[in-house]
């Protein structure tokens, strides 16, 4: 069975064939049957395996093992087996209440190349920093972190909208006037600086 | 050196060779998971391919023969 990587790189496999050809023998394009193949080699084909290559990255990107493959997200990581329900990230992770696979996107759905044009700058400004300078310790969001994060799951939802903490506040939640995380109500989120003083859940035990 | 006088063959060498490299980084960022993978794909591999595209569109524009000449 040939996964997404496979035709990916079939695809691609493909048009390296279709390339070579024209770069061997470039004058069989002078009849219009040529034309029209190398219209397809050296513009459609090309074309086609960027947009399924940046579709198979951006895919890959959103899984939790890509996001904790970068050294300084390691600890992060490891912050979603904390053992005690207080941990908000922890919980959704452990209790399936987000997509254990895609754990870090499924909250953090404009972080850097998922947002807008100034979260990608800021994304390759990360970039830089892994691997070029040093990451800012602690990391830290920018702007913050956004209610619309939790929202887009929890709005509509009876549980959160029959709270009457919540009924209260409703208006300054969805404006993002108050925090969901840093106004004192769900505030433990990654405490990586107090991880060694943690309990650990193991899965399966 | 005008861009007429390259010849369509000298741009479409050109052209399949840029997109060649850069499908050749294209499965080398596709096989190896690391953020960097995606760094060699956006910067690098997409940039080559992109860029045979657009010397191939300009060899449309810079290398055509004329339909005029063609009927001599």
């Amino acid at each position: 069975m040939i996964g997404p990587t496979g035709v990916v790189v079939a695809l691609v496999v493909v048009t390296i064939v279709a390339a070579a050809v024209f770069f061997v023998r470039p004058s069989i394009t002078g009849g219009i049957t040529g034309k029209i193949l190398a219209f397809v080699g050296l513009c459609i084909l090309p074309g086609l395996c960027i947009v399924m290559g940046m579709s198979f990255h951006m895919q890959r990107s959103e899984q939790t093992k890509f996001c904790i493959s970068c050294h300084s997200m390691e600890a992060y990581g490891k912050s979603l087996y904390v053992d005690d329900a207080k941990h908000i990230p922890a919980q959704h992770f452990q209790n399936h209440r987000v997509p254990p696979e895609m754990a870090c996107y499924s909250c953090h759905t404009d972080y850097t190349i998922f947002g807008p044009l100034k979260d990608k700058l800021a994304g390759v400004k990360r970039i830089y920093l892994q691997y070029v300078s040093s990451p800012p310790n602690p990391i830290t969001i920018a702007g913050g972190f956004k209610n619309a994060q939790c929202l887009h799951c929890h709005l509509g939802a009876r549980a959160f909208e029959e709270n009457p903490v919540h009924v209260s506040i409703m208006d300054s939640l969805t404006s993002n006037q108050m925090s969901c995380l840093s106004s004192g109500c769900h505030d433990t989120a990654h405490d990586v600086a107090n991880l060694s003083h943690e309990k650990f859940w193991k899965p399966g035990t | 050196m005008k861009l007429n006088t390259i010849g369509i063959g000298g741009f479409f060498r050109v052209s399949s060779a840029l997109v060649i490299v850069g499908l050749l980084l294209e499965i080398v960022s596709l096989l190896w998971f690391s953020p960097l993978s995606f760094v060699l794909f956006a910067f690098v591999a997409a940039s080559l391919i992109g860029l045979g595209i657009l010397v191939y569109l300009a060899s449309l524009v810079f290398a055509a023969v004329p339909a005029s000449e063609n009927r001599e």
